[in-house]
């Protein structure tokens, strides 16, 4: 018996209604935490959501599945630390197993000028509540003695931040857990329905257009992952954004004996161990703009590479699989979330490499905004107003990795 | 890991020996021993099922039906056993692969009667055509773009690159059996029966469901499987006729021919791509009955139990089945699982749903095989880079060079700078030349500061600016001419800054010419109250003052003087030709002797420059850091009609300021650089440099400082103790020790027949490759006269790289850039020794004729090759021999 079977989760697909209060473009982990919490903290239940694939099919599904909070500035460190808290109780509150395990993260030094980043890294992320720890190498060597420590001869490890609270959780049960709490409380969890346009009256944005009719809604959402400026120019809108493939593989499954998250900065990787012991590994986004999820030859040599430079066993590990996602990077590398300057269109992206650890955050406070008709204190700092108003949120801290 | 105390026709599995006989896969010598690899299932031997994986030398799911049994291969049953392989290997071998790029008109994969007969065509027609077959041990694991295929083989991973197509010709696989008792031992497909039969295996009594094996005395029976009955090993197995009677039939074996699913994964990856499918592979798949009972991927361990549960939990699309149940996730990817999954949804949803998206790997490679071929991303050496190590520096990875973070003893660096000389190897600094017709309007649109109002001969310190007005480098620009310049960017924005450069020149059509000389050029910065001093002993016969360059003979070295400074200190840096540089180190640091000379490394000039609150791009500066957020507004001259940037610096200009990059001073010890500023109970900012001055005795900063009610706070709180605002810069803040003015005292003339002793640094196996570095326009090129027979590379339409010293006047265009060009380092290689590398590490085509010209990166590095009959000679920036090198052998 395979014990990675879900056993739990129940999912009840709705018929689409003509109208909603609320309907929400993309069901991916943002979508559906946003209309989970909409209905569970808001008494907002006459919601859907439409998906054009099946649930999860987008990048929620694509991810490698990390859950951190060391970002770069203090905006951006206090909603992942938030968004880690909502993670850390989220089986609790949902009853369900999502497979989250905390395993602290190590993000690698190889060069004086990387130790000086790394230190303080731990300076701003502790300061704003997510610990993080500078660590000397002999400390480096206990919490993950698989790494060699010379970095081949060529890249050593010089020193590294740990993030203890550093965690991963299972994608697809995440998404999965958000959409039936979701639907058990009346929303809508509409499949293979693509928005194929907006419907407008003057400026406002009063409802979606699909294959199968029109929905009319007293507010659209959009959480579209990938062509999100495609949608937003159906509201007249303009975006500062640039969607970017990034890829991962998947090792076959061994036993679980490797615990921590690494990541080197240098080398452009991170790794972890799966529950089913599978080793999956991502890298950076690839420089050239596209949609595409073709997995490239390049990106693969390139990483198994890197990897084995610093974790030598990997070498006689079989790879089963390597797909790819596609990230939609802002110019300032943080999201873009809440009012657009558009009535009843609201919109989350710029979700970057870092969409998925923010899912339960990005959909609370969303669905906050939407609640309560106030911008939340979190989501301020990344409205899309910020680029007219010389108020970016440059985030070295989320720059380039995961 | 290879177990050579074994005979000749011996391997070992769990430890104990068998005898193999030749021909012999793996899987097939453990059944010839009565022994199944995974201790049960249906075997397939084609390499579609996971029934035979085992750890083979170390290697976990290991299909032991691929690999042919050698002499002394360990293989350990850990599927055997239910568990999975270990992580880490104790033993583990060297898991170095090499890989080998091909490169033909058509690949065929596949060596059935679809495959050969697509060589013998594509053969006739005179087409070079590659074949992969797995049977030969070459298995494909994917199809990329490019096109590209990879595959393993027995002398490591092929990489082949089809000009013309793909021929996919991989057949079907035969599907598995969905019973209780299907993980039993003697349970194998009919084709798999039939070879096991013919490899002389004793199968025993041999009960045939389906099509029936051809060569094979069996009993044939039609129906569904039942169940498979017996205990480790099948005893007997129950059908069902249509009419659902069963009946029970008792044998050693059953062989299963339940019918064909195309091997289309390659195919369907390939969408997109020229990719013809044929034969078998092309057909549509066979869909078995619905599964009732039974183990359905044997790789997950899901049953149709398992599927019932999730299609009663909402779980209707193959997608969503696969990842709650996860089957078709493991080691065939789907092969054994994937028709009766489609068989049971189509049940359950009265709709046939297409097979999940194929992804690569059809076959699994190792991390090791997949990475064969990729090289470590190489760091560059300056041409002083020997002469750190012999100083004993601890050198470091910084801007994206080596380059030396200290010496040893930082205090002596600092004060050899502050109270003497010294000297640093800035050698990494961006360098470009610039000339043309159009320069000065370019350079107008490529800086935010007046580029007119330089007069020849002088610098000045320049930020470069995005168009959305953020900063992305800074540096100099040095007028030497009317249309001719010299630029400098910082060691890290180099090579963005050449694209940056270019793009802005090719998109707006500016006549211009640019040579890079970042790697060209060695440069060293001599600095400290004496600095003039030491150089006069060099012979050099005139400094430039504060802000202004100029070309003389150090040491007998024709060097480019800049006359400015990072340190605060009275400072000359010193560009000159990169094969001069050891010379010109060594000469500096002799003659510097009797005045204290130490050289100093990057730790310490952060620390100088800090004391100065010169910015450091990257450190001090994120990348939405506007001229006023740093305070340089000095730098911007918004009365220009256009530069890159001014839009959007007048628009923001407009809007509140909100931070600033500001000086802080606080009592020692320094706090960590990124610690964070409190202004009384609210967030104002944090620290991006931090250090201690040992000149002022305090510790010196700059951070990030956010305003408050439109006012940057006095004093803010850092780690509980209070720092306050301060001015820059912190030392000689009227920077009378920077502009210092001097007059040069000749005190020793060097000898320049002498002077020049030819030292260098070691370039191994290459030879340093003295040339001329020519940039002038495409017609000017075509119609230059070079020295017959000399050994040029046009590199570019507008560049020509030559052998030896060519005269200025050689080309008849003003602007023409002619330099001096010392950094390339070249080897002859024998055709054949260049053959087996290039082959290995080249993944682009090579050109055939002779002689031939070609470059680009191999093994992650920028080559040059003239191809020749018997050799070829290779040209490599020598900041990278070393690497190419090691590479090579």
């Amino acid at each position: 018996m395979n014990e990675f079977v879900e056993r739990r989760i129940s999912l009840r697909w709705g018929d689409p209604k003509r109208a909603y209060d609320v309907v929400i473009v993309g069901g991916g982990g943002h979508g559906l935490s946003t209309a989970y919490y909409l209905a569970t903290r808001h008494g907002i239940h006459n919601v859907a959501v439409l998906e054009r694939g099946y649930i999860g099919s987008g990048n929620s599904g694509r991810n490698t599945t990390v859950i951190r909070s060391n970002y770069g500035i203090p905006e951006a460190v206090r909603f992942y630390q938030h968004s880690l808290d909502l993670y850390q109780s989220l089986e609790e509150e949902t009853e369900r197993w999502v497979m989250h395990q905390q395993k602290g993260m190590l993000w690698l030094a190889h060069s004086e000028m990387g130790v000086r980043a790394e230190r303080a890294r731990a300076e701003v992320n502790t300061a704003f509540g997510a610990e993080t720890d500078f660590v000397e190498p002999e400390q480096i060597r206990e919490i993950c003695p698989q790494l060699d420590m010379s970095g081949g001869g060529v890249w050593p490890i010089l020193g590294a931040s740990y993030h203890a609270a550093a965690a991963t959780a299972r994608h697809d049960r995440v998404v999965w857990a958000y959409a039936e709490g979701a639907m058990a409380r009346g929303v809508d969890v509409i499949q293979r329905t693509p928005a194929t346009g907006l419907l407008r009256e003057g400026d406002r944005v009063v409802g979606v257009e699909t294959p199968n009719g029109s929905i009319s809604a007293g507010l659209v959402v959009s959480a579209v992952g990938g062509h999100v400026t495609t949608l937003a120019s159906m509201a007249g809108l303009r975006l500062p954004i640039r969607t970017h493939p990034l890829q991962a593989f998947v090792t076959n499954h061994y036993r679980n004996e490797f615990h921590p998250i690494v990541l080197s900065a240098d080398l452009l990787f991170y790794v972890s161990q799966t529950a089913r012991g599978e080793m999956l590994l991502g890298a950076e986004i690839d420089r050239q703009p596209s949609y595409s999820y073709r997995a490239g030859h390049p990106f693969i040599q390139s990483l198994a590479q890197r990897a084995m430079t610093l974790l030598p066993f990997l070498g006689n590990l079989k790879v089963l699989r390597q797909w790819a996602g596609v990230c939609d990077m802002s110019p300032d590398y943080s999201p873009i979330m809440g009012k657009t300057g558009i009535d009843g269109f609201y919109l989350t992206t710029g979700w970057g490499t870092w969409g998925f650890k923010a899912i339960p955050a990005g959909g609370e406070q969303m669905a906050r905004l939407i609640g309560e008709g106030e911008t939340p204190e979190l989501m301020a700092p990344f409205s899309l107003d910020r680029f007219a108003r010389d108020r970016t949120m440059a985030d070295r801290g989320s720059a380039g990795t995961h | 890991m290879i177990n050579t105390n074994l005979p000749g026709n011996q391997i070992s599995v769990d430890r104990s020996p068998i005898d193999f006989q030749p021909g012999d896969s793996l899987l097939v010598a453990m059944l010839r021993a009565g022994l199944h690899p995974t201790g049960g299932g249906c075997l397939c031997l084609a390499g579609d099922c996971p029934h035979c994986i085992a750890t083979v030398d170390g290697v976990g799911y290991v299909r032991t039906c691929q690999v042919a049994a050698r002499r002394g291969v360990v293989v350990e049953r850990h599927h055997a056993q239910g568990g999975r392989p270990p992580l880490i290997d104790p033993e583990q071998r060297e898991s170095h692969v090499d890989a080998r790029h091909i490169h033909c008109d058509v690949v065929v994969i596949g060596g059935g009667d679809a495959g050969r007969e697509e060589v013998d065509r594509a053969g006739a027609a005179g087409k070079d055509v590659v074949t992969l077959d797995a049977r030969d041990g070459e298995e494909v694991a994917g199809i990329y773009h490019g096109p590209l295929v990879v595959a393993r083989s027995g002398g490591g991973t092929l990489c082949v690159y089809p000009r013309e197509e793909i021929v996919v010709a991989t057949g079907a696989a035969e599907i598995q059996p969905v019973a209780p008792g299907a993980e039993l031992a003697g349970l194998m497909t009919a084709r798999a029966a039939r070879a096991l039969a013919e490899a002389g295996i004793d199968l025993g009594r041999v009960v045939a469901v389906g099509m029936p094996p051809e060569g094979v005395d069996a009993e044939r029976v039609e129906g569904r499987v039942v169940r498979f009955e017996g205990a480790g090993r099948v005893e007997a197995v129950v059908v069902a006729a249509p009419d659902e009677r069963e009946t029970r039939h008792e044998c050693d074996t059953v062989s299963l021919g339940l019918g064909f699913q195309p091997r289309d994964a390659l195919a369907r990856m390939g969408r997109g791509l020229p990719v013809r499918v044929v034969g078998a592979a092309a057909g549509a798949s066979d869909i078995p009955p619905c599964p009732l009972e039974g183990t359905v991927c044997p790789c997950s361990g899901v049953t149709v139990a398992d599927l019932e549960h999730v299609w009663a939990r909402g779980f209707h699309e193959l997608e969503l089945v696969k990842r709650a149940t996860l089957a078709g996730t493991g080691t065939c990817q789907g092969s054994a699982c994937v028709p009766h999954v489609r068989s049971f949804l189509a049940e359950k949803g009265r709709e046939l749903q297409p097979p999940f998206t194929a992804r690569p790997l059809t076959r699994q490679l190792t991390v090791g095989e997949i990475a064969a071929g990729a090289c470590h991303h190489s760091t560059p050496r300056t041409p002083l880079h020997d002469e750190h190590l012999r100083l004993g520096a601890q050198m470091d990875r910084t801007g994206g060079w080596w380059r030396p973070w200290t010496y040893g003893d930082s205090i002596a660096e600092y004060r050899a700078v502050r109270e003497a000389v010294s000297v640093m190897d800035v050698s990494t600094l961006g360098k470009f030349l610039v000339s043309g017709p159009d320069t000065l309007p370019f350079l107008e649109l490529l800086y935010p500061t007046k580029v007119s109002t330089l007069r020849p001969g002088r610098s000045r310190y320049v930020l470069l600016l995005d168009e959305r007005g953020y900063v992305l480098d800074d540096g100099l620009i040095c007028r030497e001419g009317d249309d001719r310049f010299y630029l400098t960017l910082t060691s890290a924005g180099s090579t963005f800054g050449e694209m940056w450069i270019r793009d802005w020149a090719e998109s707006r059509g500016f006549d211009v010419h640019l040579l890079n000389q970042t790697r060209s050029l060695g440069a060293i910065n001599v600095t400290g109250p004496r600095a003039a001093e030491l150089l006069a002993k060099t012979g050099v016969e005139k400094l430039p003052g504060f802000a202004r360059h100029g070309v003389g003979e150090v040491a007998g070295v024709t060097c480019r003087i800049l006359r400015l400074s990072f340190t605060g200190e009275l400072s000359y840096e010193l560009h000159h030709a990169a094969s001069d540089s050891v010379h010109l180190w060594r000469t500096l640091l002799e003659l510097g002797q009797d005045m204290g000379i130490h050289p100093h490394g990057m730790d310490v000039l952060l620390q100088l420059r800090l004391e100065k609150g010169h910015i450091v791009v990257g450190q001090d500066t994120d990348f939405d850091s506007t001229p006023r957020r740093i305070h340089h507004e000095w730098a911007v001259k918004l009365d220009k009609p256009e530069f890159l940037g001014r839009q959007a610096v007048v628009r923001t200009g407009k809007v509140p300021l909100d931070r600033r990059l500001v000086g802080l001073e606080m009592d020692l010890p320094a706090p960590m650089e990124g610690a964070v500023l409190w202004n009384g109970q609210d967030y104002a900012g944090y620290v991006t440099s931090s250090g201690t001055s040992h000149s002022l005795g305090k510790t010196v900063m700059l951070a990030w400082l956010w305003l408050a009610n439109g006012k940057l706070p006095e004093t803010v709180t850092i780690e509980g103790r209070t720092a306050r605002l301060a001015e820059l810069p912190f030392y000689d803040s009227e920077n009378e020790r920077s502009r210092v003015k001097v007059s040069l005292d000749v005190t020793r003339s060097v000898d320049r027949s002498s002077a020049k002793t030819g030292d260098d640094q070691d370039l191994g196996r290459f030879e340093r490759l003295e040339a001329t570095r020519i940039v002038a326009s495409p017609e000017t090129l075509d119609r230059s006269s070079l020295p017959a027979g000399a050994f040029a590379l046009r590199t570019a339409p507008d560049e020509l790289l030559v052998e030896g010293e060519i005269p200025r006047d050689a080309l008849d265009d003003n602007h023409a850039i002619v330099e001096r060009e010392t950094s390339f380092a070249s080897a002859w290689v024998e055709r054949e020794e260049a053959t087996r590398f290039l082959q290995r590490a080249c993944p682009w085509a090579l050109p055939t004729e002779r002689p031939a010209f070609a470059q680009g990166s191999v093994a992650e590095i920028p080559v040059k090759l003239w191809f020749e009959e018997a050799s070829v000679r290779f040209v490599v920036p020598a900041a990278y021999a070393a690497d190419l090198e090691e590479q090579m052998t």
